[in-house]
């Protein structure tokens, strides 16, 4: 019996037939489960949605205009002071689910100081750089650029300490208002990296030394500490919900911005050791800095101070201070459900905090 | 969710979600220990040092094999951040150029700043909602 002929497909034939097989696996899998028709390359240009332009650069500094969404904007104008060892587009992650968007449809003026990657020549760049002179320029950009002379100062996780410790220094500056998300103000409450810098075995600069700026790595590695296991809880979360379209592109955005935190200047991170988690100056009210001390009761303006009840990054034991060491008479704290990032990124924010905030800011902006 | 219920690993997923925090939680009880953190720094003093004499050694060996070393990628890497810093320079250079220039001509066509000018900005006159004030 004569075996049937085999032809061995050619080359083009062999890329028709893995061109079907590729065509026909991702529709099968698009078609019964939605989260993974989704390209991980799409999403990571949709972050940042928002129109800004750019309107003052100075070192690792950018910055930003949003552009209004409004017909009338609040007299005074927002400034955002973001945490420099994260990356701003947590505050506009994506369209609806955007701080920086939201407070623009309110009918607010924002700008933004984000960062860039710090290199080697920004080792030097210290908590004075941050906290006094790239603020002030940043200041003094916004009123010529708004024509207004008060402004309010906005700090998020760290940039809300360097906005408090500016507020303090120019306690009778431009400041109108100032605004802190989850701003961590007494060391004893970071009870790992605590602990860490305390030892003498940790020699911060001998690190500073060896590697001028402390790779973004080494800052995630750090922050992943206070939960080991979070990252991989998340993935099971995002597994469990992988036909929820909305929940896989919220997962992958967060995921992202997490592991893309930013280098820090060797000379931060050492006034941050040796200052703040070592010397916990600022709650005795020993911090010096420029030689002017920095006294949070000098802080007369209308203050608000907003926490999040489950923050393992800043815990509230390490913030819940700021609202009573800052000297204002008109000063709020606001506790919500909710972690870190949830407070300016999180789907319910919209709903519960942000209404709050803009209630507050609102009355105080005029 | 009745599917997933009779899925084994989805309710193992589950399970460690839930369980998540308190294992965390022990996790770092046992990093922010004394001897723990004594050994993290000793292991952190000895990666700075083997990292610095590795360096040494690799980037000659690199060196004769034509291949960048790390300091070489730092050096592009850098180098690229100052173009982006022109870039943002220039975009910065452009604003103004085109604030200037919008004023210039809101002045040239009699208008009054901020009035009807496509360039001009919102009125700074808005207030709070009669609820909130």
């Amino acid at each position: 019996m004569n075996k049937p002929a085999h032809h061995a497909p050619n080359k083009a034939q062999r890329a028709e037939l893995e061109e079907q097989v590729r065509k026909s696996v991702e529709r099968a899998l698009s078609r019964n489960i939605p989260g993974l028709a989704l390209q991980q390359a799409s999403l990571e240009l949709d972050v940042g949605p928002t129109p800004k332009e750019i309107v003052y650069t100075r070192d690792s500094l950018r910055l930003y205009h949003y552009l209004p969404m409004t017909d009338e904007v609040y007299r005074v104008p927002v400034l955002i002071v973001m945490s420099p060892v994260a990356r701003g587009y947590i505050l506009d992650l994506a369209k609806g689910q955007s701080f920086i968007e939201y407070l623009l449809l309110q009918g607010y003026d924002v700008y933004l100081m984000d960062w860039v990657p710090p290199r080697r020549e920004h080792a030097h760049l210290g908590m004075k750089d941050f906290a006094l002179d790239l603020i002030d320029e940043s200041i003094a950009h916004v009123q010529q650029d708004s024509g207004e002379n008060d402004i309010s100062l906005v700090g998020y996780c760290l940039g809300g300490f360097l906005a408090s410790v500016n507020a303090a220094i120019h306690n009778k500056g431009p400041v109108h208002n100032l605004v802190c998300f989850t701003t961590p103000v007494n060391s004893e409450g970071m009870a790992l990296y605590k602990a860490w810098v305390e030892t003498k075995a940790f020699d911060i600069d001998r690190l500073v030394d060896a590697l001028g700026v402390i790779p973004g790595d080494m800052i995630n590695a750090s922050i992943q500490a206070l939960r080991p296991l979070q990252k991989q809880a998340n993935q099971m979360q995002l597994l469990n919900n992988v036909q929820d379209d909305a929940f896989v592109k919220a997962s992958l955005r967060f995921d992202r911005w997490a592991t893309e935190q930013l280098p820090v200047p060797g000379a931060l991170a050492r006034d941050l050791v040796n200052d703040f988690l070592r010397g916990n100056k600022l709650l005795r009210n020993e911090y010096v800095l420029d030689d002017k001390r920095v006294d949070l009761g000098k802080i007369r303006v209308p203050f608000l101070h907003v926490a999040a009840e489950y923050d393992h990054i800043v815990p509230t034991a390490a913030s819940s201070d700021l609202v009573k060491l800052v000297g204002s008479k008109d000063k709020n704290e606001i506790v919500v459900k909710g972690g870190h990032v949830s407070l300016i990124a999180g789907g319910n924010a919209v709903y519960r905090l942000w209404p709050q905030l803009d209630k507050w800011l609102s009355v105080r902006s005029v | 969710m009745e599917k997933d219920k009779l899925n084994p690993m989805a309710v193992w997923r589950e399970w460690f979600v839930e369980s998540e925090k308190a294992w965390s939680q022990a996790l770092t009880e046992m990093m922010g220990d004394e001897k723990f953190s004594k050994g993290m720094g000793r292991y952190m003093q000895e990666a700075l040092h083997s990292h610095r004499m590795f360096s040494e050694a690799m980037s000659q060996y690199l060196a004769n094999l034509n291949l960048p070393s790390r300091s070489d990628v730092l050096d592009v890497s850098d180098r690229l951040g100052q173009i982006e810093d022109t870039l943002a320079a220039i975009q910065v250079e452009l604003r103004q150029q085109r604030i200037q220039l919008a004023q210039a001509n809101s002045i040239a066509s009699h208008e009054t700043p901020g009035e009807t000018s496509a360039s001009a900005k919102p009125a700074r006159t808005r207030r709070p909602p009669q609820h909130q004030a």
